[in-house]
């Protein structure tokens, strides 16, 4: 299993479309460093009166999502990259084991995406906190311990997007059926939800990935697409499902399929 | 040693492999031989665990491929020289290989090396030819210092330095005491590099022979010439051959050893200026046996 789970570490390593995706993400953060500058420039220059209404939103949480998305993609390349080239078969040939090589497969990828999860929301954060060096703009944490909690449930679904990704993309075996789809969940379908009439736009709009993060830490939603029906660890659990369901459905179809 | 056993394999509809069985023994290069659809390719991705037969088995050292740890060890293959990806240099296209079976680098630096592709073990395998990637596809099959080795149609795209190092590096492997076994659609091919045969089509077996015998088998008779055709016609007649005139005037005579031949002339003073067994060409032995086993044929080609 060790080298197995060696050996997908270094083929991640060892292709561009790795550094492409995981360069968005951390182009992110520079763009969040230029935002919040900007946004305390124009801070400064407003009257206490026109300050209140001045809100800046929450830069790690945006990146949260913008890396979620990024690792889908890192974890749909993973495997079709070897089913475009025909790869998979001079792979399986060295590991017949089907199932130890997606887990191989799965630990590599959720392993890569915690990390850039952990450095891109937590350096976003830290950043902008500095940034704003205790201005009270509207939207922008109070204070750093507090903000604690959230910051690991958002970096903690960040992985569950790679493996929801790795396990749609085995099923799928195509890199455009399965990045459409995860887009598809990812950006349309939240905003098809918000449109349904009430209740079901709160209800269904909760069991949406990018709603449980929030959900984990009894948090409400507002200010987005998402419901907040949710107990919190009934949010824990239908985060973890939306990683181990694909992973085992592509598990029993790895295990059956003519390669 | 491999042990195909009643092997079918289905898709869909199509009956791909049909009950076929045959063995492939060490210490010899073994040829297989079929038609384009005739099932080679199909028998070797379920030998490697990459399909799943339909029913029947077919085994590699008396075990399933899918059910070994370390598989490259134990057996190497080279299936599709395509199937790499295109962005990794040679070198980590077979440490990655290597890595998942605990190989080390020397061993990945020394196969290289075998194959000829030292100098151009850090370039991308997208900018290889064809050829290239065959001796990568070569070097990886070799990585494990496997004792079972399968090629499907290893000269493809190969120039004739290539086809001939081919060759000899299969009768190398074949020496060692390894269990080697080459598909090929090209007989001719096959007649330079293989001891054994085994020839299928539509997925069943056809003949499973030695290159001699199968050249044999076709044989088109002995040639014989002799000042006295009509008496040694009747001679070679009475013990029971079969004997017409080529056009030559000389006699083409089936039925009857070149040995016996000489004998029955010699006991009646009839000269022999010539006997000379002819065996048909492999190709020629090859094409009758897998006539109208062909799945795709060109209209009015037969």
């Amino acid at each position: 299993m060790s080298d197995v789970i060696a050996a997908e570490w270094l083929k991640l390593r060892s292709i561009r479309s790795t550094y492409f995706t995981l360069a968005v993400p951390v182009g992110f953060v520079a763009m969040a460093v230029l935002l919040a500058i900007y946004a305390v420039n124009v801070w400064d220059g407003l009257s206490p009166a026109d300050r209140d209404h001045f809100a800046l939103s929450s830069l790690a949480t945006l990146n949260a999502e913008v890396t979620g998305i990024c690792v889908a993609v890192l974890g749909v390349l993973a495997i079709t990259g070897e089913y475009r080239t025909g790869m998979i078969r001079t792979t399986l040939t060295a590991v017949p084991r089907r199932r130890v090589l997606l887990l191989a497969k799965a630990g590599v990828v959720g392993a890569v995406s915690l990390v850039t999860g952990l450095v891109v929301v937590f350096g976003t954060f830290f950043i902008t906190v500095a940034i704003v060096g205790g201005r009270p703009i509207r939207g922008q944490p109070s204070g750093v311990v507090s903000e604690l909690p959230e910051l690991f449930a958002r970096v903690g679904a960040v992985p569950v997007f790679a493996l929801f990704g790795l396990g749609l993309a085995v099923l799928l075996r195509s890199t455009a059926g399965a990045i459409v789809t995860v887009f598809m969940l990812g950006y349309v379908v939240p905003i098809l939800t918000s449109h349904l009439p009430g209740p079901w736009n709160e209800r269904l709009g909760s069991f949406l990935l990018g709603a449980l993060p929030g959900q984990i830490v009894g948090g409400d939603n507002e200010n987005s697409v998402y419901g907040a029906v949710l107990p919190p660890p009934v949010a824990l659990l239908v985060l973890a499902a939306y990683a181990a369901l694909p992973l085992t459905a592509a598990a029993l179809t790895l295990t059956r399929r003519d390669a | 040693m491999i042990e195909v056993s009643e092997l079918t394999k289905r898709y869909g509809r199509t009956v791909a492999v049909d009950g076929l069985s045959f063995e492939v023994k060490p210490g010899r290069v073994t040829g297989f031989l079929g038609p384009n659809g005739a099932g080679k390719s199909t028998t070797m991705r379920v030998l490697l665990g990459l399909d799943a037969a339909s029913s029947g088995t077919a085994l590699i050292g008396g075990r399933r491929y899918a059910g070994l740890r370390r598989p490259l060890h134990e057996v190497g293959a080279l299936l599709d020289a395509n199937a790499v990806h295109g962005g990794r240099s040679a070198f980590v296209h077979l440490k990655c290989l290597a890595r998942t079976n605990g190989i080390g680098v020397r061993r990945v630096t020394e196969v290289l090396e075998l194959v000829g592709l030292a100098g151009a073990a850090r370039r991308h395998v997208g900018g290889f030819s064809l050829g290239m990637r065959q001796r990568l596809g070569i070097a990886a099959a070799l990585l494990g210092d496997p004792g079972v080795l399968m090629f499907d149609e290893p000269v493809n795209g190969l120039d004739p330095d290539g086809v001939r190092w081919i060759r000899e590096l299969m009768r190398s492997l074949a020496a060692d005491g390894r269990t080697v076994l080459i598909s090929s659609h090209l007989m001719t091919e096959m007649e330079l590099t293989a001891d054994r045969l085994i020839v299928i089509g539509r997925g069943r077996l056809i003949a499973d022979t030695s290159v001699r015998e199968l050249a044999e088998r076709f044989g088109r008779g002995i040639a014989v010439r002799t000042p006295r055709a009509a008496d040694l016609t009747g001679v070679l007649a009475a013990a029971g051959a079969t004997v017409g005139s080529e056009p030559s005037g000389g006699l083409s005579v089936q039925g009857l050893a070149a040995d016996r031949i000489g004998e029955l002339a010699a006991a009646r003073g009839i000269p022999l200026y010539e006997v000379m067994p002819r065996a048909a060409s492999l190709e020629e032995a090859y094409m009758r046996l897998t006539s109208g086993e062909a799945d795709y044929r060109a209209e009015g080609a037969a």
